[in-house]
C-alpha cells in the first residue's frame, strides 16, 4: 500500500504548492497542519478496506463523470421495435452471443451496461447534491442552535425534533409526490436552468418531466437528510463552547461568525465527514428505494431502483441478470462509501490514528 | 425530581413536536396542486352536490388554517372520517397497525439474535477473524440494497423451497375475535388493555390459546425479519462491541481483575454498562419499525402502515395521512420515554 501513501502525500504537497502561490508562506506557517495531514495518509493507506474502498469510490465517480459519454447505446432508443428477439435477452458467453448484448437486456432491448453507465450518473450526482446541500444546512442550523443558545436553540431543536419524528422514508415519500408537477412548471419557463440540469444528470432537455420527478426526489431527501447533522453538530459545539480556548477568542474580540467559522467548526468537522462518507452510501440507496417505489423518473430515464422495480415482475425466470447486475452495481458504489467512511473514522479520530502510527514501531 | 414529573415535563415538550408534525403534514398536503375532492370521488362519479357537500365538510372553502383546526378537532375527538374509505379513519388504522406490530416484533426478534450475540463474539475475540467478519457483515448489511435483498429471500424461500408464503395474515377464529372483543365489557379498564393487546391477530390467539394461528404467524413473516436482521444485524453487532470494548477499557474491570473476582463476574459488570448504549439504538430502531416498512411491505405484500401511508399519500387522502402521521409522533414519543425509562432501569446514576 506504499502507492496509496505516496499518491496522497503528493497531492497534499501539490495543494500545499497551490497555497503557497496564493499567499507565499503559507506552508511554513502550517507546516504542522501538513503533517498531520501526512500522518493521516500513512494511517489510511495501512488500512487495506480503506484502500479498497477509496479505489471504488474512485472509480465510480470516473464512470459517474464519464459514463454517459462512453455509453454506446442511446438510452431512449428502443432496439426491441427493430428486433423482438431482444426483449428480456438474457447474457450470453462471448463467442456465442451471434452479435448480442454479452450483459443481456431489458424489456425495451437495451443493453444493460450501456444503461448502467447513465444510471452510474443519476444515482451519483443524486447522492452528492443531497449531501453536499443537507449536510451545511444542517451544520449550519446546528452551529447556531448550540453557540447561541437560549431560545434559538430551543426553536431550531424543536423544528429538528419535529422533522426525526416522522419515519423519513414516508416524509421523502410525501415531498417526492407533491413536488414534481411544481418543479416541471418552473423547468418549463427556465430553459437554461433545464438543459444546465440535464447537462448534470447526463438526460435529454426534452425529458424535463422526468427530470423534475429526479429534482424532487432530490429535494425531499435533503429535507429528510439535514435533521441528523443539525443534531451531531449541536452535541459537538456544546461540549466545545465551554473550552478556554474558545473563551480566549472571545476576550480578543474576535466575531460570532469568526468565532464559528475559525475554532468551533474544524472541531467538531471530522465526526461529520465520516457521518457525510456513510450517509453518499444511504443516499444512493435511499434514492434507489424511492425510485423503487415508482415515485423518482419513469421511462425512459434509466434510474438503477426503477430498472429494478420494473425487472420485479418478471423475475426470477426473465429478468435474473437484470436484478442482479444492477443490484450488484448498487452494492458496489455503497460498499465503497461505507468502507471508505469506516476507515476514515479511524483516521480522522486522533486516538485510533495513534494507535495505526504507533503499530509500525512495534 | 420523581418519574412523575419527568413524565409530566416529557409530555408538555412533546405536545408543540406532535402540532408541528401534524402542520408540517398538513402543509405538504396542501401544497399538492390538485384538487383532493376530485381524487376522492374518482372521476366517473362526479355528483356535483356531492362533491360541494364533501367540500363543505372538509372545510375547502374556507382558508388553510380554518381546515387545519377542523382536521386536528375531528383527529382528537376521534370523528375524523376517511373520505376515500367513508369511515372513520382510526378503524383502518387499527386493521393496519396490529400488523404493523407483529412484523416490528419478528423482524426485532431476528435483529436482536442477530446482532447481539454477534457483537458479544466479536468483543470478545477482538481482532480475530470473527471481529472482522462482523465489520464486514455490517458494512455489507448497510450497502445492500433492501429491495434486491428482499427479491433474492423470496426467490430462496418460497419460489424454490416454499416455506413461506406471501398473502394474507392469519387472524385467530372468530370466537376468539368476539371473546376479546367481549372483554372490556365484562371486566373494565383492565379489559380494555387485554383487549387493545388483543388486537394484535398472533396475540389475540395466543390469549385463546390458538397456537397453530402463532406458528402461521411467524411462517408467514419470518421472511422480512429475517431480511431485516440480516439488513441491520451487522450494525447493531457493532454498536454492541464498540460499547462492551469501551466497557472493558474501563476502570473499574481493572479494580475487579486485580481483586480476583471470576471472570463471568467481571463480564456481568460489562454487560451491564456496555449495554446501556446499545438500548438506545434498539429502542430507537424498534420505533422506526413500529411505522412501517413501505419497501418490505410492497415486496412482501403485508397490508402495515408503510403501505397503507404510502397508498394514502398517492390518493391525496390527508384526513389518512394525518391521522397516521399522528401515530407514528405518538410512537417516536413513547419509545423516546421507554428508552429514558430503561436507562434509569438499568443504571441507577441516572437520574431524571
Amino acid at each position: 500500500m506504499k502507492v496509496v501513501y505516496e499518491v496522497l502525500v503528493k497531492i497534499v504537497n501539490s495543494y500545499a504548492w497551490v497555497r503557497d502561490k496564493i499567499s507565499p508562506g503559507w506552508s511554513t506557517r502550517n507546516s504542522s497542519r501538513i503533517k498531520e495531514w501526512k500522518l493521516m495518509a500513512y494511517a489510511f493507506s495501512k488500512s487495506k478496506i480503506g484502500v479498497l474502498g477509496g479505489i471504488i469510490v474512485f472509480v465510480v465517480t470516473l464512470l459517474a463523470i464519464i459514463g454517459p459519454l462512453l455509453a454506446w447505446e442511446p438510452y431512449w432508443e428502443y432496439r426491441v421495435v427493430e428486433n423482438p428477439e431482444l426483449w428480456y435477452r438474457p447474457p450470453c458467453m462471448p463467442p456465442w452471443c451471434s452479435g448480442y448484448p454479452v450483459f443481456g437486456t431489458d424489456e425495451w432491448g437495451r443493453d444493460i451496461v450501456s444503461l448502467s453507465l447513465y444510471g452510474f450518473r443519476i444515482s451519483f450526482v443524486i447522492s452528492l447534491f443531497v449531501v453536499l446541500l443537507g449536510a451545511p444546512l444542517g451544520i449550519l442550523l446546528g452551529l447556531v442552535a448550540g453557540y447561541k443558545g437560549g431560545l434559538i436553540d430551543e426553536v431550531i431543536m424543536r423544528l429538528t425534533d419535529i422533522f426525526i419524528a416522522f419515519p423519513g422514508l414516508i416524509l421523502a415519500i410525501a415531498f417526492a409526490s407533491v413536488l414534481p408537477q411544481r418543479i416541471r412548471s418552473f423547468l418549463e419557463v427556465n430553459t437554461p436552468i433545464r438543459d444546465l440540469l440535464s447537462l448534470i444528470f447526463g438526460l435529454r432537455p426534452e425529458e424535463y418531466a422526468q427530470l423534475a420527478a429526479l429534482i424532487s426526489v432530490w429535494i425531499a431527501m435533503v429535507i429528510v437528510w439535514w435533521p441528523g447533522y443539525a443534531r451531531i453538530v449541536r452535541g459537538s459545539v456544546l461540549s466545545v463552547r465551554e473550552q478556554p480556548f474558545i473563551e480566549a477568542a472571545k476576550l480578543v474580540g474576535l466575531s460570532t461568525r469568526k468565532i464559528l467559522t475559525k475554532h468551533i467548526l474544524p472541531n467538531v468537522l471530522s465526526p461529520i465527514l465520516v457521518m457525510m462518507t456513510f450517509d453518499l452510501a444511504t443516499a444512493t440507496l435511499f434514492a434507489a428505494a424511492l425510485s423503487f417505489l415508482g415515485l423518482g423518473p419513469q421511462e425512459p430515464v434509466p434510474e438503477l431502483g426503477y430498472l429494478i422495480s420494473k425487472a420485479g415482475g418478471f423475475f426470477p425466470e426473465r429478468t435474473m441478470h437484470i436484478v442482479l447486475y444492477f443490484g450488484i452495481i448498487l452494492l458496489v458504489i455503497a460498499l465503497g462509501w461505507n468502507l471508505l467512511g469506516d476507515a476514515l473514522r479511524d483516521v480522522l479520530d486522533p486516538r485510533t490514528r495513534r494507535s495505526i502510527e504507533f503499530k509500525e514501531g512495534e | 425530581m420523581g418519574l412523575a414529573t419527568f413524565l409530566l415535563r416529557r409530555a408538555v415538550t412533546f405536545i408543540p413536536t406532535i402540532l408541528g408534525v401534524l402542520l408540517i403534514t398538513y402543509l405538504i398536503a396542501y401544497a399538492i396542486p390538485a384538487d383532493p375532492v376530485r381524487a376522492w370521488v374518482g372521476e366517473k362519479l362526479m355528483n356535483p352536490e356531492r362533491l360541494q357537500e364533501i367540500r363543505e365538510k372538509y372545510k375547502f372553502d374556507k382558508p388553510w388554517y380554518e381546515q387545519f383546526i377542523f382536521l386536528v378537532t375531528e383527529l382528537l375527538s376521534g370523528q375524523l372520517e376517511d373520505p376515500v374509505r367513508q369511515r372513520n379513519v382510526f378503524s383502518e388504522l387499527f386493521y393496519r397497525f396490529p400488523v404493523t406490530v407483529e412484523v416490528a416484533l419478528i423482524g426485532f426478534i431476528f435483529l436482536v439474535l442477530i446482532g447481539i450475540p454477534l457483537g458479544v463474539l466479536a468483543a470478545i475475540k477482538k481482532d480475530s477473524y470473527i471481529d472482522f467478519f462482523v465489520r464486514i457483515f455490517a458494512l455489507t448489511g448497510s450497502s445492500l440494497p433492501a429491495f434486491v435483498l428482499y427479491y433474492f429471500l423470496i426467490l430462496g424461500f418460497f419460489v424454490y423451497t416454499h416455506t413461506t408464503y406471501l398473502a394474507g395474515i392469519p387472524y385467530p377464529t372468530q370466537a376468539c375475535r368476539d371473546w376479546i372483543n367481549s372483554l372490556p365489557a365484562t371486566y373494565p379498564y383492565i379489559g380494555n388493555l387485554v383487549s387493545a393487546i388483543g388486537s394484535v391477530p398472533m396475540f389475540g390467539a395466543a390469549m385463546c390459546g390458538e397456537w397453530f394461528v402463532v406458528a402461521d404467524t411467524f411462517k408467514r413473516l419470518y421472511l422480512p425479519g429475517l431480511a431485516l436482521g440480516l439488513l441491520n444485524g451487522g450494525f447493531i453487532a457493532r454498536i454492541v462491541r464498540n460499547s462492551l470494548l469501551d466497557a472493558l477499557g474501563s476502570e473499574y474491570v481493572l479494580f475487579a481483575k486485580a481483586r480476583g473476582l471470576r471472570k463471568l463476574r467481571i463480564w456481568r459488570h460489562v454487560f451491564k454498562n456496555g449495554m446501556i448504549p446499545v438500548i438506545t439504538v434498539l429502542g430507537i430502531n424498534f420505533g422506526g419499525l413500529l411505522s412501517g416498512a413501505v419497501i418490505a411491505e410492497t415486496v412482501f405484500n403485508i397490508p402495515g402502515m408503510g403501505r397503507y401511508m404510502y397508498d394514502s399519500i398517492t390518493r391525496l387522502n390527508f384526513p389518512a395521512i394525518i391521522a397516521a402521521t399522528f401515530l407514528f409522533a405518538i410512537i417516536y414519543i413513547i419509545t423516546n420515554l421507554v428508552v429514558d425509562i430503561l436507562y434509569a432501569m438499568i443504571d441507577p446514576r441516572i437520574r431524571y
